[in-house]
């Protein structure tokens, strides 16, 4: 089969944040440190070497950016300064563009700027949007909930529902493409597809637990990670299936608000210790920011500060100020889940649980496929 | 000619001591310039927009700037092509090889003068002549020192060798053979110390150390310590008895620290002076301010055993000196993940060669430390003994503290080829063992070394590409990890003795004789030559040369070129009773003015 190279690659990638990937002299070191890279998914030094020679499609089929959690030891020992674990983060960012067939990724990715417009746009559309409507069905103002209200409880719902079957669809698509690039299109690999159920629970117990990010040496990334995901979970399941509980008011309705504090807490601890290492530059896997990055974590804490002020608001009787907050609160959340589930840094929330899905069976395909064929050749041969 | 002058950046930093702007400025002012752009740092260049900016400014000359400006030749040459102008336009001002590491922005500043001009740098740079008295004085009596040395003696000059040591030899001393002929080096090295020894024209001292020199080219006032040997070393048979009877020992320098000796002790039997030393710091007597021991003195029975002696100073002139105080190898201990200093098995290059060596601690017998218990001081230690288990799996780990951004960013050129030296003799002695070679690039660029590599190679040595990552102890058994890139396998490999192929690093002491002599290092700490290419021996200070690995680390034959031909220039001015004037001392003005007479400008 010819390979196709495409010498500007390595240049490409840089708008991705990997700027050091030449340096690399094939030591070896990164991979050897890297608490993740296990036959048969050895990194990050192959990948080092695939950018370097300009092997695009073996990276685009490639799973081991995804398997790496960024713990910085593979920087922090390489002896060329060649920044292997941004280089692994940059081919995530890189992936995420390529999964996503529409090219908005690709856009946001290359300028920080055309990613801060379209969320910015987004977001007046939405509070347009939401404004229009409610003043054409005739909704109080003064009311947050109850028949009258200005945005009543069950239309959101509705608004949540339709959004999200929006960005399913786009993040299944994109899944799916990521399925073809990394396993579909490989002809040379037998899959059967009592594989695929074989390693099915291997999605869920991932997606839950995070467990492979606790291997890393240091632990508190993970147990900030965790904590993010388990909150942001709550979060979603109160929104989608409780919303109207959530919204009545205004005496506090501890079934459902107890969590609801539980999750802002955890949002809001986590996007502030990750804001803090990022600006103070605390640990390799902070210590690179993307454009992407910083816009992420505004509108998380955007989100999560104005979701706190309309809860108060309407607590304690301002309903027109909680209304308006509220319609804030909209703007940064639909661009946040609009554009960055799908098309930026939040699709990793699926691409990550599906590599190490896609990974066990890949493994096992190959496993099965050598035994078959001839056997292993030793480590380190003699050269004779 | 209407010149252009382009200014390349290697990194950020840029040279220590240049001030950029400062040069852009001067060259700007320089006549013919029409145009002076820096093109920052490690630029990449298109060489149709090159072409475009050269003819619009109508340039005929091109000089490129910096660093290492070398490495855009080719595309200046293209663009200059392109632009249908003369393609030998194009100009190099290297800043690195013509010394301005150092010597600051005038430096860089004559440099660019002269490339404006079209004028080789050397050729304007030309130190003139100075009256010159016949003396050299050599400092460090490794085998550079030595080379140097008898080349001089031998043609009747007079030579001061000065040696920190209580014996010359240096490094090579240490070694069982020597790559790539596996020739012994005792039998090349011992009779050149010999000769040293007994040379009428060679004033020899060891355990001395410089502590001053003044003066100027060709009349350099030189001030030695001689510590205080406590033995008379014309007298000393070197018959041992004082060793025999000695309480006190300590780890011996020579044996790598491997080995003990006493506190009056010989180096190794063929020291030149072979004479026994008494080494204050470890010794009772010295440590008792004279109330106790003091036993040698009263066994020797030359009685040449003085504990009163003291240090003396001598002072000398000479019209030359030669530098040839070699290296010191990096210290294991600062990379951690390699566990040397934690686990008793892993090993330094210059460990190794002891222990290979037939006049080392076990005999040339190749063995792993043994836990012992060590009665008189209840612990136990692990011990070398020649009796000891030998290794069944041996890795040798290349580029330890080399080529590296967190050591050094050299390569230090000798240790590949040690290292294949070390599995050949692991491999002769011990034909059971299996022998790995982790490495990241076989450096093996000399005569016949690629051909050594090769024979390692067929003789069964495991070479592995690939640099370990780490040594673990699991279970009790040492662990080797890493990657086998051309194998694109993780290695996980249980290892019974680990040699760390450590770098080279200029000798301790260094700094403080270029600050003694007014001669520039280079940024890892090297001696720098006048001029990269054409004059590799001399420096900046006229009469003052370098040679061997002091200069950057080399090998043993390149060591030895280099030290007779310091010799040479040291015997031109000897016998024409003129020497070399100081570059260093050439202004900016003269070297400008030399280069436009040159150029006729
Ligand atoms: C483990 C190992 C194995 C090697 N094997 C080989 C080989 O097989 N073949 C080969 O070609 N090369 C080999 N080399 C390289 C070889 O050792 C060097 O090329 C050679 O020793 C350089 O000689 P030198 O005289 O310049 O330096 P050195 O041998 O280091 O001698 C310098 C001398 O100067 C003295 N000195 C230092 N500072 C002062 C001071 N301030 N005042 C007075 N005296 C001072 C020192 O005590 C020393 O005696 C090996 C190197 C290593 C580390
Ligand atoms: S540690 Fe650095 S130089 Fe070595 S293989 Fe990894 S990225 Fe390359
Ligand atoms: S005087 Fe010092 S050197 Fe002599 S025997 Fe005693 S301890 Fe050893």
């Amino acid at each position: 089969m010819a390979i196709r190279v495409n010498p500007k690659l390595i240049d490409e990638l840089e708008v991705y944040g990997a700027e050091d990937v030449q340096n690399c002299y094939h030591c070896g070191n990164c991979s050897a440190v890297c608490p993740f890279s296990k036959e048969p998914y050895i990194f990050p030094r192959r990948p080092m070497r695939y950018l370097q020679m300009g092997l695009e499609d073996k990276l685009k089929g490639s799973l081991e950016p995804w398997l790496c959690y960024y713990c910085g030891q593979c920087s922090e020992e390489c002896p060329r300064g060649a920044e292997p674990g941004e280089t692994m983060m940059s081919l995530r960012r890189w992936l995420t563009s390529k999964y996503d067939f529409t090219g908005i990724s690709r856009a946001f990715y290359k300028s920080g700027k055309v990613e801060l417009f379209t969320v910015i746009g987004a977001a007046l559309l939405t509070a347009l949007g939401f404004v229009l409507w409610a003043v054409l069905r005739g909704g109080d103002i003064n009311s947050y909930d109850g028949p009258n209200a200005f945005l009543p409880a069950a239309s959101i719902h509705i608004f949540d529902w339709a959004l999200a079957g929006v960005l399913l669809a786009l993040l299944l698509t994109n899944c799916g493409r990521m399925w073809w690039f990394t396993l579909g299109r490989d002809k040379q690999l037998r899959t059967p597809f009592w594989l695929y159920l074989k390693k099915l629970y291997l999605l869920p117990l991932h997606f839950v637990t995070q467990k492979r990010f606790a291997t890393c040496e240091r632990k508190r990334p993970w147990a900030v990670h965790l904590a993010l995901v388990v909150s942001y979970l709550i979060m979603l399941v109160l929104i989608m299936f409780f919303l109207d509980l959530m919204w009545s008011g205004p005496e506090i309705d501890w079934r459902v608000h107890v969590f609801g504090y539980i999750a802002t807490v955890g949002l809001l601890g986590t996007t502030i210790f990750a804001l803090r290492a990022r600006l103070k530059k605390a640990e390799p896997l902070y210590a690179h920011s993307h454009e992407t990055d910083w816009i992420f974590l505004i509108l998380l804490i955007f989100a999560a500060f104005t979701g706190i002020l309309q809860h108060i608001l309407h607590r304690v009787g301002f309903d027109a100020a909680a209304n308006v907050t509220y319609i804030v609160h909209l703007m940064g959340v639909v661009p946040m889940l609009g554009l960055e589930v799908p098309f930026s840094k939040w699709s990793h929330l699926a691409y990550r649980p599906l590599a190490m899905y896609f990974s066990a069976i890949r493994a096992e395909a190959k496993e099965r496929a050598e035994k078959e064929a001839v056997e292993p050749t030793l480590a380190a041969q003699p050269v004779a | 000619m209407r010149t252009g002058v382009f200014i390349v950046q290697a990194n950020e930093e840029g040279l220590e001591g240049v001030n950029l702007h400062a040069v852009e400025l001067y060259a700007a002012n320089l006549p013919h310039v029409e145009k002076v752009r820096n093109l920052g740092v490690r630029p990449r260049l298109d060489p149709l927009a090159l072409a475009e900016e050269i003819k619009a400014s109508g340039l005929e000359r091109v000089v490129i700037a910096g660093d290492s400006p070398g490495f855009f030749k080719p595309v200046f040459t293209r663009a200059m092509a392109l632009a249908g102008a003369d393609t030998d336009e194009v100009r190099l001002a290297s800043f690195r090889e013509h010394g301005a590491t150092g010597m600051g922005t005038p430096r860089a500043e004559s440099i660019v003068a002269c490339a404006v001009y079209g004028v080789p740098f050397p050729l304007a740079a030309r130190p003139g002549t100075t009256a010159t008295v016949p003396g050299t004085l050599i400092i460090g009596g490794g085998v550079a020192g030595i080379q140097a040395a008898l080349e001089i003696a031998d043609a009747g000059k007079p030579v001061y060798l000065v040696e920190r040591q209580p014996t010359i030899g240096g490094h090579m001393a240490m070694f069982d053979k020597t790559f790539p002929t596996l020739d012994c080096a005792a039998c090349i090295l011992t009779p050149k110390m010999v000769a040293v020894g007994q040379h009428e024209m060679i004033d020899l001292m060891t355990y001395s150390e410089v502590e001053d020199i003044s003066g100027s080219p060709g009349h350099y006032k030189v001030r030695v310590r001689k510590k205080a040997r406590h033995v008379d070393i014309e007298a000393c048979v070197a018959c041992n008895t004082c060793s025999e009877v000695c309480p006190r020992s300590a780890s011996s320098e020579f044996d790598s620290g491997i080995a003990a000796r006493k506190a009056i002790y010989i180096p190794f039997p063929q020291a030149v002076p072979n004479a026994y030393v008494l080494d204050e710091a470890s010794c009772l007597y010295f440590e008792s301010g004279g109330e106790k021991c003091g036993v040698c003195a009263k066994k020797c029975p030359k009685e040449c055993i003085d504990l009163t002696e003291k240090d003396q100073i001598v002072e000398f002139e000479v019209g030359n000196v030669v530098i040839a105080t070699g290296y010191d190898v990096y210290d294991a201990t600062k990379i951690e993940r390699y566990g040397y200093g934690k686990f008793p098995n892993v090993i330094t290059a210059l460990e190794f060669e002891r222990i290979t060596n037939a006049s080392g601690p076990t005999g040339g017998k190749i063995v792993t430390k043994v836990l012992r218990h060590n009665k008189r001081k209840k612990v136990d230690e692990w011990v070398l003994d020649p009796e000891g288990p030998p290794p069944n799996r041996v890795a040798i780990i290349h580029c330890v503290g080399s080529r590296d951004a967190q050591h050094n960013p050299y390569c230090s050129r000798v240790c590949c080829m040690y290292s294949l030296k070390f599995a050949h003799l692991v491999r002769e002695k011990l034909p059971e063992a299996t022998c790995y070679e982790f490495y990241i690039d076989m450096r093996a660029f000399g005569k016949g070394y690629e051909e050594f590599a090769e024979r390692i190679q067929a003789e069964g040595t495991y070479v592995v590409r690939g640099r370990t990552a780490r040594i673990v102890e699991e279970n009790g058994q040492m662990v080797l990890k890493g990657e086998d890139i051309v194998q694109d396998r993780m290695v996980d490999m249980p290892v019974d003795l680990v040699i760390l192929a450590v770098g080279l690093v200029p000798a301790r002491g260094s700094d403080r004789l270029a600050a003694m002599l007014g001669i520039a290092r280079d940024e890892d700490g090297w001696f720098s030559e006048l001029d990269y290419n054409s004059d590799p021996t001399d420096t900046e200070r006229g009469g003052v040369f370098v040679a061997g690995a002091c200069q950057a680390p080399k090998d043993i034959p390149d060591t030895v070129a280099q030290a007779s031909a310091v010799a040479a220039g040291v015997l031109k001015s000897v016998n024409t009773g003129r020497g070399l004037d100081s570059r260093a001392d050439l202004s900016l003005s003269e070297i400008e003015a030399r280069a436009r007479s040159l150029a006729r400008v």
